[in-house]
C-alpha cells in the first residue's frame, strides 16, 4: 500500500476508514497497528473485519492474546474478486506480552502470510523482531480529543 | 460423587476435591497456587512464563490437594479439567496433566469450559436456585450475560462489544500508574474517593440489547487524566477520584443491564459470578438492587469467584465425561 494520512473526527469515521482499507486487502497481509491506549485501535480492527466479512463481534484480544474469526462473504456485491480469497482474520494483541516468543508460542506465526488470512497486530511494536519486513504499518495519533491521524505505509 | 477439578487458563494453577450428589456440594480441599507475584512485575500475564509455572505447580498442587482432602486417587469418580477459553499454553499444560491421570488411573474425564465454571462456581453456596435465572458473568477477559432455563440449559443474551469490565480495570490502573493487577488496586483506591467526582460515560447504559462497551468509558478516563496538568494528575486525592467514579460508572451498567434481563426474562433469580465478582461495590449494589426488584440473589464467595478448582470440580458435576484420547483445548472457546 502507498503511503496515505487519514485524520478521522469520531470512532465512526475511525470505524469507517477500517472498512475502506479492507476493501484493498486480498489475503496473506500482516497489518501492523500501533498506538496508545485509547487511540481506537480495536475500533479500526472492528471496521476492518466488518469490511471483510467477519460476522461475530470483535472483542478486545488483550486478555487471551490472539483470537480468530472465520470470514463469511455473504454480502457478495461488496466483495472484490481478490477478497473472496480471504477465509479468516487473526487478531493479536502484545500489550500484555513483552517478549516476542511467548507470540511464537501461542503459535502465531503460523498464520503469517497464508494466503487466505488478514493479520492484524495491536501493539505491534513489541513484536518488530519477528515480524515480516513486508508489512502494512497502521500508525494512529491522537490529534483532539476525538480526531486520530492514521498512518498507512 | 468424587470429583477432582484442575484449572490452569490464566495466571492460578488450581485442584479441588468435591463431594456431591447433584443437591449439596462440600468441597473437601481447593488449593490455589497464584502466580500475581510473578506477573505484577510485567503488568500482566506473560504466557510463556505461566505456562513455566504452570509445568512447576502442578503435580504439588494436585498432590496437597489430594492429601488435604484425605483422598486416594481409586476414590475419585471423575476427572474435570479446563480446556477453553484462556492461553493456550496455560491450558495445554492443565488439560495434558488431567489426560495422563485419567489413562493412570482410569477415570472418566470432562474437558470444561471456564466461563460455566464461574457460572457454577455459584452451586459451592447449596443454594436453592429458582429458575429461570440470569447470571452476569464478569472477568478479565468476559463480560457475558446468561439465561438459564434449568441448571443445564444455558443461552448467552448479552456480552462486551469490545473490552471486558476487568480489562478496563486493567487498563486504568495502569493509565494512573497503580500496577497490577487493576481490579484489586482501582476498587483499594477507590475507598478513599468521591464516586460523583466525575461524570464518567455509561456506554449502552439504555441500549436496547443485552451487550456492554466499556473502551469508551477507558478512554473516557483517558480524556480527564491528559486534561489535568501534570502534577496535579499525580495528586493521590484526583486518583482516588477518578478510580471511585471509574468503578461507580462500571458497576452502574453491569447492575442496571443485569436486572433489566432478570425482569425482561421473567426470571426469578439473579446471580453473580466471575474474578471482578470479588469487587465488593459490585457485590453489595448487585444484591441490594435484586433484592429491592424482588428478585433472588446468590453469588459465590470471593475466594470461589477468582479462578479456582472448585468451580471446575462442580461444573464438572453437570458435564458429560468423553474419552480422554478427545480432550481438545480451545483458546477461543464460547459459551
Amino acid at each position: 500500500m502507498a503511503k496515505k494520512i487519514y485524520q478521522t473526527n469520531s470512532e465512526i469515521q475511525t470505524f469507517n476508514l477500517g472498512k475502506k482499507l479492507a476493501s484493498q486487502l486480498c489475503g496473506g497481509e500482516i497489518l501492523a497497528l500501533s498506538g496508545p491506549l485509547g487511540a481506537g485501535k480495536t475500533v479500526l480492527v472492528k471496521g476492518l473485519a466488518a469490511g471483510l466479512g467477519v460476522k461475530e463481534i470483535i472483542t478486545s484480544p488483550t486478555f487471551v492474546v490472539m483470537k480468530v474469526y472465520p470470514v463469511r462473504h455473504t454480502a457478495a456485491k461488496d466483495v472484490s474478486p481478490a477478497q473472496k480469497k480471504i477465509k479468516r482474520l487473526v487478531h493479536i494483541d502484545c500489550y500484555r506480552v513483552n517478549e516476542p516468543q511467548a507470540i511464537l508460542d501461542i503459535g502465531a506465526a503460523e498464520y503469517f502470510r497464508q494466503p487466505d488470512t488478514v493479520t492484524v497486530i495491536e501493539w505491534a511494536e513489541y513484536l518488530k523482531p519477528i515480524l515480516p519486513r513486508k508489512k502494512i504499518n497502521l500508525t494512529i495519533k491522537f490529534k483532539n480529543f476525538n480526531q486520530r491521524q492514521i498512518t498507512v505505509k | 460423587m468424587i470429583i477432582l477439578g484442575l484449572e490452569s487458563s490464566c495466571d492460578e494453577t488450581a485442584a479441588a476435591v468435591l463431594k456431591t450428589d447433584g443437591r449439596s456440594f462440600t468441597l473437601l480441599a481447593n488449593i490455589v497456587s497464584s502466580q500475581i507475584a510473578i506477573h505484577k512485575k510485567y503488568g500482566g500475564v506473560v504466557p510463556e512464563v505461566a505456562a513455566r509455572n504452570h509445568i512447576k505447580n502442578i503435580i504439588p498442587v494436585i498432590d496437597e490437594c489430594l492429601a488435604a482432602a484425605k483422598i486416594k486417587p481409586q476414590k475419585i469418580d471423575r476427572l474435570a479439567v479446563t480446556v477453553g477459553p484462556g492461553l493456550i499454553t496455560s491450558l495445554m499444560v492443565g488439560a495434558e496433566t488431567a489426560k495422563n491421570l485419567a489413562y493412570a488411573w482410569h477415570k472418566p474425564i470432562c474437558g470444561i469450559n471456564h466461563m460455566r465454571a464461574h457460572l457454577y462456581a455459584n452451586w459451592l453456596e447449596n443454594p436453592k436456585l429458582k429458575f429461570p435465572a440470569v447470571c452476569l458473568i464478569v472477568s478479565g477477559g468476559h463480560t457475558e450475560l446468561i439465561l438459564l432455563k434449568n441448571q443445564k440449559s444455558l443461552k448467552k443474551i448479552g456480552q462486551t462489544v469490545d473490552d471486558a469490565a476487568g480489562e478496563a480495570f486493567d487498563k486504568v490502573a495502569q493509565l494512573l500508574n497503580l500496577g497490577y493487577p487493576g481490579g484489586p488496586v482501582v476498587s483499594k483506591w477507590a475507598l478513599n474517593g468521591n464516586p460523583k467526582a466525575f461524570n464518567f460515560a455509561r456506554p449502552m447504559l439504555h441500549s436496547k440489547d443485552y451487550n456492554f462497551s466499556f473502551s469508551g468509558l477507558k478512554t473516557s478516563v483517558l480524556y480527564t487524566v491528559k486534561k489535568l496538568p501534570s502534577l496535579k494528575a499525580n495528586s493521590a486525592k484526583l486518583k482516588a477520584d477518578i478510580c471511585a467514579s471509574f468503578q461507580q460508572a462500571v458497576v452502574d451498567v453491569l447492575v442496571h443491564k443485569t436486572i433489566k434481563a432478570a425482569l425482561d426474562f421473567n426470571a426469578q433469580t439473579v446471580m453473580l459470578s466471575g474474578g471482578v465478582a470479588a469487587n465488593q461495590l459490585l457485590r453489595d449494589t448487585c444484591k441490594l438492587k435484586a433484592e429491592s426488584s424482588r428478585l433472588n440473589f446468590n453469588m459465590p464467595q470471593i475466594k470461589n469467584c477468582t479462578d479456582n478448582g472448585a468451580m471446575i470440580a462442580a461444573a464438572g458435576y453437570f458435564a458429560q465425561p468423553i474419552p480422554w484420547q478427545k480432550l481438545r483445548v480451545d483458546p477461543n472457546l464460547s459459551i
